[in-house]
């Protein structure tokens, strides 16, 4: 990251040249440099039956824990929810479930843009860099995975 | 857990289609071999189940034992096809039932894919879906989007965005497992081959700008760009809850969990879509 600012910084005092460098420069990238921090996803519901599925933990914990809602837990449906690239494993989580449920369990998933947002912070306060931010938006999957038999009783 | 885990040791027969669809009689430790089939993510190609294609695995077996008696328990499996000199010759995804039973056969169906370019993509089903200018038929109807592996995210991302754009669409979304056959030939010998079956899972969004059954699983209706999740979240269980307490068995422990979220989301709840 510091590699291509520092020997622009180490000319901007000497000559004007590198002036009209470093503003030619401006067209392809700002010429202060900012650090990227993404702020958490907004806040969401959190019911005991909602399961957030993430990157980080370990498929077999996750994959464990929904498990553990339908047999133990006594719920007749969870939410699993997946975000980004964690769409795939919450997809995952819900076929297996479905598959090892021996057809027991049914599916049903939908989908949604969740808006998110960046935060731009100048790296050196002393250039004039404004802290920016930026939305941008992702997509998410909302895993309903339920018994059906009550309907079916019916 | 991969160690010893052989393309050619045949020691995963569970990846086949039993994973697929729900079977009597599975082994204990099934659904933890699957799951390191999909953690796994890539690496899946090389627990699969491998053999060749005429049923002859044991001119398979001899073969890449021979080939690489030494190196292969050592190598991490999801280099081990490529760099044991194999290469992926063909790739096809075995042609399952339509997802969406009585759709019209007419129906735009784009498969998304793990590089294709969301402005391709959606510039042409745009296209489709708005009709040309002037012409009065305004478009097709319906379009699927499906797409599988790592093209899942994209082939939401499509949805949604058409969604956004063309308004006023009811989707049905569906899920499963889809069978991709790889052929693998060795570069080397040439006269080796082998079929590795995997599944993947698979997505396949249905958008109509006609009603659709709302009692489909997956179902949702269209709905204002504002909506988030917690509107949606919300309304699906309150709705659920709603009308399965009076039908159904009270749920055993759920019971109060479900009143409170009853009345949390009753208000913003009640109008249907």
């Amino acid at each position: 990251m510091t590699e291509p600012r520092n020997p622009s910084m180490s000319s901007v005092p000497q000559t004007a040249p590198a002036h009209t460098d470093s503003s030619s420069s401006v067209v392809e990238m700002d010429p202060v440099e900012y650090t990227l921090r993404k702020r958490l996803p907004r806040k969401l519901p959190k019911r005991r039956n909602d399961v957030y599925v993430n990157m980080k933990t370990d498929f077999r914990a996750q994959l464990a824990r929904c498990q553990k809602l339908l047999e133990g837990g006594g719920h007749r449906e969870i939410c699993v929810h997946g975000l980004g690239l964690a769409i795939n494993r919450a997809i995952n989580i819900a076929l297996q479930l479905q598959a090892s449920s021996q057809g027991a369990l049914q599916l049903a998933a939908n989908t949604s843009t969740v808006e998110l947002v960046d935060d731009l912070e100048p790296e050196d306060p002393d250039e004039a860099g404004e802290p920016m931010t930026r939305t941008r938006n992702n997509s998410a999957i909302h895993i309903k995975v339920f018994y059906p038999d009550t309907q079916l009783a019916q | 857990m991969f160690t010893g885990c052989g393309v050619v040791s045949g020691q995963n027969q569970y990846l086949t289609r039993d994973a697929v669809r729900p079977h009597p009689g599975l082994e204990v430790n099934r659904p933890i071999q699957l799951e390191n089939v999909v953690t796994a993510g890539t690496c899946s190609i090389y627990q699969g189940q491998a053999y060749s294609n005429a049923g002859q695995p044991a001119v398979v077996n001899n073969v890449s034992n021979t080939l690489k008696p030494v190196t292969l328990p050592v190598a991490p499996p999801a280099l081990k096809l490529g760099q044991e000199g194999f290469k992926k010759v063909c790739r096809t995804e075995e042609d399952s039932p339509c997802p969406f039973p009585g759709l019209a056969s007419g129906v735009l169906e784009m498969r998304v894919k793990e590089g294709s370019k969301i402005r391709n993509l959606m510039g042409f089903a745009m296209a489709r879906m708005q009709g040309e200018k002037g012409v009065s038929g305004g478009g097709l109807r319906q379009v699927v989007f499906t797409g599988s592996g790592r093209a899942v995210t994209k082939t939401i991302t499509c949805a949604e965005i058409m969604k956004r754009k063309v308004g006023c669409l009811h989707q049905l979304t569906k899920l499963r497992y889809k069978v991709v056959k790889e052929v693998w030939e060795s570069s080397e010998g040439g006269a080796s081959e082998m079929t590795v079956h995997r599944t993947v899972p698979s997505i396949s969004i249905l958008l109509s700008k006609d009603p659709l059954d709302p009692q489909e699983p997956g179902y949702q209706p269209p709905e204002t760009l504002g909506a988030l999740w917690e509107e949606k979240e919300g309304a699906e269980p309150a709705s659920q809850t709603a009308c399965k307490r009076p039908l159904g068995p009270l749920p055993y422990s759920s019971f109060p969990h479900c009143k409170r979220v009853c009345i949390g989301e009753g208000v913003s709840v009640i109008p249907p879509h």
